[in-house]
C-alpha cells in the first residue's frame, strides 16, 4: 500500500504553485523579516489557508503573517521559553514545525508517521521543555498493513529542537491512548490532559496520574468531561482546563436530579500542585476559560458570549454580547484586556474588567478554527 | 494522511444512482478474473483467496461503499461498468436474506427522519453515534472481520475515542474486547437465513406491476410499471429491465415515466425512472409476486413515497390498497381499489353502499360510494372474493397526529454544494368506534408553525428558518451560510412546533410536530 501521506504531498506539491491564496502570501513577504521588539507583547494565532500570524498587541494590528509548510490545521501552537520560536503542530495532525517568528523561518520539521508502513497523527498535543531544547507530542499510530489495519500503541515522542528539518524522535516510550493537550512544567515532567491527568517523566517514560479525572473520587460529584483543544501557555505559570460535571443532591447520586456544573482543573507548572475549583453553574456552553492575571479568582469564558466569574463566589460579575462564536479567551499578560479568537478571521479585543469591546483585529486570510493563540511578551 | 476531502468529490447520492445505472456492459465482465486481477493486489492471502472480501456479507448499497472507498482511498482502478458488474457479484454471491434485511430497511429506503432505538445502551452509543445503527445491522461478519473494523475505525477516524462518548470510556478496549464478540454473535457472517435464501429460486420480475403509492406534500396515486428483460437474448441479462409507468395521482395528474432496474441478490430491486421529468430512485424488495419499498426524487431523497406492488398475471390476486383510505359517513366519494388480477363484484361491508361502478379493470376498480354509521370502523375490502386493502368509516375525528412527529429540514442552496432539504408533513386522522380508537388515515390540514420553545424565539427562528405551505404541509427552508442578521451571525437553523389544524365538524382538532431546521449534511454517504 502506497502512504497516503505520500500521495497527498505529491497532490498538494503539484497544486501548490497554482494557489492564489499563495500569490497573496507574496504580497506580504515585504513584512515577514520585521523582528519582534524586546518587551512588547504579541499574540501568535494561524489561521486559513495555512499560515501563523504575529499580532502586535499595543497597536492592535497584525504586524506579520508567515506562510507555513504543508497543510492546514489543528493550528496547536507553543512558544519557545525564549520567545522567539513558535512550534505548531499542523499538515492535519501530522506534522510539527518551528517557525522563527523574526524571520517566518521554518526551522524545525517532523513528521508523526515513522516510516512507510505507518500513519501516526498527534491529537492537540505538543509541548516544549522549559530549556527550550526539547520538543514533545502524543503520537497515534496505526500500522498500514497490505490490506488491514492494526491500531498501535500511543507513544510520547521526545524531538531535540536542534534536530532542523526532517527531525526524528530521539527518544519515545509506550503511554495510554486518549492522551492530549500537554504543558512541561519547571521541573521538566509533563503534565498531559487524558481520561486522568497524567504526570510524564519526558527522560525515563515513566508516569503516573498528576490528577484524577475519569477515576476522580470527587465526594457529591460524577464523571467529569473535559473537552479542550487550547493549551494557553500563561505567564503564570498553570496549565488549565474547563471541566463540566454533575453535582449531586444527595447519596443516591440520581443524574436526573443533579446540578451540573462548571469547574476550573489548574497545575501548578511551577509547583506541580493541582487544583479543582467549580465556578458556575452550567447554563451555557463554553469552550474555553482563563483566569485574571490581575485576580486569580476571576475567570474569563468564552463561546456564544464572553464572561466573567468570581471563582470563589461562583457569582457571575459581568457579561458581553458576542459578534458570532469564539472558541478561545486569552488575557493580556497585565490582565487588562481580554482577547477572543478561533473561527472566523478576526480576534476580538475587550476591556477586561467591565467587558466593554475595543476592537476587532481581521486576520489576512480565512477562518482561525481550531487554531490556538497564545500571548506572550518578546 | 486524512483523505476525506478526497472523499467528498461525489455526493452520496450521486454514488446511489450508480446502483440503478446503465449496466449494459457489466454481463460482459468476467467478475471473478476482474477481482482475482485487481483485489487480489492488496486482498490475496497465500493460497490466493481473498479472505477479508469472502468474510463479509452486504447490501448492494454496503458493497458500493467499499468498493468506492477502495476507488478513492487505495487507487483501486475500476470503470464504471466494472465497478457495477463487482458490486452486482459481492452482492449475489455475498449478499443478505431478506429476513437480515427486513429490520433496517429504512435506511436503504433514505428515510431519514427515522428515529433508531436500540436495545443495547453501549450499541447505540459505540456505535449509533456517528452512524445509523442500520449500517451495523445490514453486514454479516466473521469475527476476525469485525475486529478488523474496530482497527479500521480508529485507524482511519483517530480523533473518535476523544469525542464525547468516546473519550469517557476506554473506547478501543471496549469496541474490541465487548463490541466485535458482540456483533460477530448477533451478525455472524454464516446465518441460517442466507443458507436458505440462496437455495431459493428468485421471484420473476418481467411483466406488469400494479402500483399503489402515497406520496406526502401531494397524496396517493396508482399506476402500471411495466418491466422488460433490457436482453432477452442474454441468458446473463436476466437481473437488468426497463422500466415505463404509467398512472395518475388522485388529483387527476397523469404520471409517465421511462427508466432501468437491477435486482440484486435475488430481490432487491434498485430503478432509476424518470417521471414527468423529475428523476426518481426506487428502492424495493421484492416478495414472491408482490413488491413494496420506496420510490424517492432522486435528489431530494426526502420526498418519496411509499409504494407497495402486485405482478398481473402471477396466479394469485391481491387487493393492495384502497385510495383514498377513508370514507366519511354521508359523503359521495369515489373510491379507487388497486390490485392486481383484480376479478368478480367489488364487496364493500355492510353500510357502504356502491352507488355507481366507474371503471373495472384487472388492475384497479372506481367506484362511488357513500357509508352511514353502521360502517363505522375499518374494514377490508374484497374483491372476487380476495380481502385486502384498507378503508376506515368515520363520521367524526377523535384526534389527529402530525407524521413524522419529529423532522430535520436542512438549509441549502445559495450557491453551495447542497441543496435545500425540506420537509413534508401530514395529518393522521384517528377516530373512535365501539372497538376503541380506530385509524382513518392522512386527511386534509391547514398547516402552520410556531417557534419551538424560548429559545426560538429570542432567536427569532420563525423569521429565518423558512416557511411551511399552509394546504401541503411542505416546509422550505431559506438559504445556506452565515446571516449576519442573526444573533451570533448564525446560520437560519432553526426549532419550529409544526401545527396542523384539521376541519372536524364546527370546531378545529388540532395537532403538533416538531422540525428542526439544521446545516447541511456534508458528509451523505449510500448508507448514513
Amino acid at each position: 500500500m502506497k502512504s497516503p501521506t505520500l500521495v497527498l504531498s505529491a497532490l498538494l506539491a503539484a497544486l501548490l504553485p497554482a494557489t492564489p491564496a499563495l500569490a497573496d502570501l507574496a504580497d506580504l513577504s515585504r513584512d515577514i523579516n520585521v523582528p519582534l521588539v524586546e518587551g512588547r507583547e504579541y499574540m501568535v494565532v494561524p489561521n486559513h489557508p495555512n499560515q501563523l500570524n504575529v499580532l502586535d498587541l499595543a497597536e492592535n494590528k497584525v504586524l506579520k503573517t508567515c506562510s507555513l509548510p504543508d497543510a492546514f490545521g489543528p493550528g496547536s501552537v507553543q512558544i519557545s521559553p525564549d520567545h522567539r520560536i513558535a512550534y505548531i503542530l499542523n499538515n492535519r495532525f501530522f506534522g510539527l514545525y518551528g517557525i522563527e517568528l523574526d524571520t517566518c523561518k521554518v526551522t524545525f520539521s517532523a513528521q508523526m508517521s515513522q516510516n512507510e508502513e505507518e500513519r501516526a497523527i498527534s491529537v492537540l498535543s505538543i509541548a516544549v521543555s522549559p530549556d527550550g531544547k526539547e520538543l514533545y507530542t502524543i503520537q497515534n499510530p496505526t500500522r498500514l498493513h497490505p490490506d488491514h489495519y492494526e491500531v498501535l500503541q500511543s507513544r510520547l515522542a521526545v524531538y531535540d529542537t536542534r534536530s532542523g528539518l526532517d527531525a526524528k524522535p530521539v527518544r519515545t516510550f509506550p503511554v495510554p491512548r486518549q492522551l492530549s493537550l500537554m504543558q512541561a512544567a519547571n521541573d521538566g515532567s509533563l503534565y498531559v490532559l487524558g481520561q486522568d491527568v497524567l504526570k510524564i517523566n519526558p527522560a525515563t517514560g515513566e508516569h503516573e496520574v498528576a490528577l484524577p479525572l475519569l477515576n476522580w473520587k470527587r465526594p457529591g460529584y460524577g464523571v467529569p468531561d473535559v473537552l479542550s483543544a487550547w493549551a494557553a501557555q500563561r505567564p503564570s505559570r498553570e496549565f488549565a482546563a474547563l471541566y463540566t460535571a454533575p453535582k449531586f443532591k444527595d447519596d443516591k447520586q440520581d443524574m436526573e436530579s443533579a446540578d451540573f456544573v462548571w469547574g476550573v482543573l489548574s497545575i501548578d507548572l511551577k509547583t506541580g500542585e493541582t487544583e479543582v475549583v467549580d465556578f458556575a453553574p452550567l447554563t451555557e456552553i463554553y469552550f474555553t476559560g482563563t483566569r485574571s492575571p490581575k485576580d486569580r479568582n476571576h475567570i474569563f469564558t468564552v463561546l456564544n458570549g464572553l464572561r466573567k466569574y468570581d471563582i470563589k463566589e461562583q457569582k457571575l460579575l459581568a457579561s458581553a454580547n458576542v459578534d458570532h462564536a469564539y472558541y478561545q479567551v486569552s488575557t493580556s499578560l497585565d490582565g487588562s484586556r481580554v482577547y477572543l479568537s478561533g473561527t472566523l478571521q478576526d480576534v476580538a479585543v475587550y476591556e477586561a474588567d467591565t467587558l466593554k469591546k475595543i476592537t476587532s483585529i481581521t486576520l489576512p486570510g480565512g477562518d482561525m478554527a481550531l487554531c490556538t493563540a497564545q500571548v506572550f511578551v518578546r | 494522511m486524512n483523505r476525506k476531502s478526497i472523499a467528498k468529490t461525489l455526493g452520496g447520492l450521486a454514488v446511489l444512482t450508480l446502483l440503478a445505472g446503465n449496466a449494459s456492459a457489466q454481463n460482459r465482465i468476467n467478475v471473478p478474473n476482474l477481482m482475482a486481477e485487481r483485489c487480489s493486489i492488496c486482498h490475496a492471502d497465500e493460497l490466493g483467496r481473498l479472505p477479508r472480501i469472502q468474510a463479509q456479507r452486504k447490501t448492494p448499497e454496503g458493497w458500493l461503499m467499499t468498493v468506492v472507498r477502495m476507488q478513492r482511498s487505495h487507487e483501486l482502478r475500476l470503470t464504471d461498468d466494472e465497478r457495477r458488474a463487482l458490486v452486482k457479484h459481492l452482492a449475489d454471491t455475498q449478499g443478505l436474506a431478506p429476513a437480515e434485511t427486513a429490520p433496517a430497511r429504512y435506511v436503504l429506503e433514505r428515510r431519514l427522519n427515522t428515529v433508531e432505538s436500540f436495545p443495547s445502551q453501549q450499541f447505540t452509543e459505540m456505535c449509533a453515534r456517528c452512524h445509523s445503527g442500520a449500517r451495523v445491522v445490514l453486514q454479516r461478519r466473521t469475527a476476525t472481520e469485525w475486529e478488523r473494523l474496530v482497527h479500521f475505525h480508529l485507524g482511519q477516524f483517530p480523533t473518535l475515542e476523544y469525542q464525547a462518548l468516546g473519550r469517557d470510556r476506554d473506547w478501543f478496549n471496549i469496541a474490541l474486547k465487548e463490541i466485535a464478540p458482540a456483533l460477530a454473535k448477533d451478525f455472524a457472517y454464516g446465518d441460517d437465513a442466507w443458507q436458505k435464501w440462496k437455495l431459493v429460486k428468485p421471484a420473476p420480475v418481467e411483466g406488469q406491476w400494479v402500483v399503489s403509492g402515497h406520496l406526502p406534500g401531494k397524496g396517493d396515486f396508482n399506476a402500471t410499471l411495466t418491466a422488460t428483460l433490457k436482453d432477452a437474448q442474454d441468458a446473463n441479462a436476466k437481473d437488468q429491465y426497463t422500466l415505463t409507468l404509467a398512472g395518475s395521482y388522485a388529483d387527476g395528474e397523469k404520471l409517465s415515466g421511462q427508466g432501468s432496474a437491477v435486482i440484486y441478490t435475488g430481490y432487491e430491486w434498485r430503478g432509476k425512472v424518470t417521471i414527468n421529468g423529475v428523476a426518481y430512485r426506487q428502492v424495493f424488495a421484492i416478495e414472491g409476486d408482490t413488491l413494496r419499498g420506496r420510490q424517492f426524487v432522486a435528489e431530494h431523497d426526502e420526498i418519496g413515497a411509499d409504494i407497495v406492488a402486485a405482478r398481473q398475471g402471477s396466479g394469485t390476486s391481491h387487493v393492495l390498497a384502497v385510495q383514498p383510505a377513508w370514507l366519511k359517513t354521508g359523503a359521495k366519494t369515489r373510491l379507487t381499489i388497486v390490485g392486481n388480477d383484480l376479478a368478480g363484484e367489488p364487496e364493500l361491508p355492510a353500510g357502504i353502499k356502491v352507488l355507481k361502478v366507474l371503471e373495472r379493470t384487472p388492475g384497479r376498480i372506481v367506484v362511488n360510494a357513500i357509508a352511514d354509521r353502521q360502517a363505522l370502523g375499518t374494514h377490508k375490502v374484497k374483491v372476487g372474493g380476495v380481502e385486502g386493502g384498507d378503508l376506515a368509516v368515520f363520521d367524526k375525528l377523535a384526534r389527529v397526529e402530525v407524521v413524522p412527529p419529529y423532522a430535520v429540514a436542512r438549509v441549502g442552496g445559495d450557491g453551495g454544494s447542497r441543496p435545500k432539504v425540506e420537509a413534508r408533513f401530514e395529518a393522521l386522522g384517528w377516530a373512535t368506534g365501539p372497538q376503541g380508537e380506530y385509524r382513518v388515515g392522512v386527511v386534509p390540514a391547514k398547516w402552520s408553525v410556531a417557534p419551538f420553545n424560548e429559545d426560538a424565539r429570542r432567536d427569532r427562528d420563525l423569521e429565518f428558518a423558512g416557511s411551511i405551505d399552509g394546504k401541503s404541509g411542505v416546509f422550505t427552508t431559506n438559504n445556506a451560510g452565515l446571516n449576519p442578521k442573526r444573533h451570533l451571525s448564525t446560520n437560519n437553523a432553526g426549532n419550529l412546533t409544526v401545527v396542523a389544524s384539521v376541519a372536524n365538524g364546527g370546531k378545529a382538532l388540532n395537532a403538533q410536530g416538531q422540525l428542526i431546521v439544521t446545516v447541511q449534511r456534508w458528509n451523505d454517504p449510500p448508507i448514513p
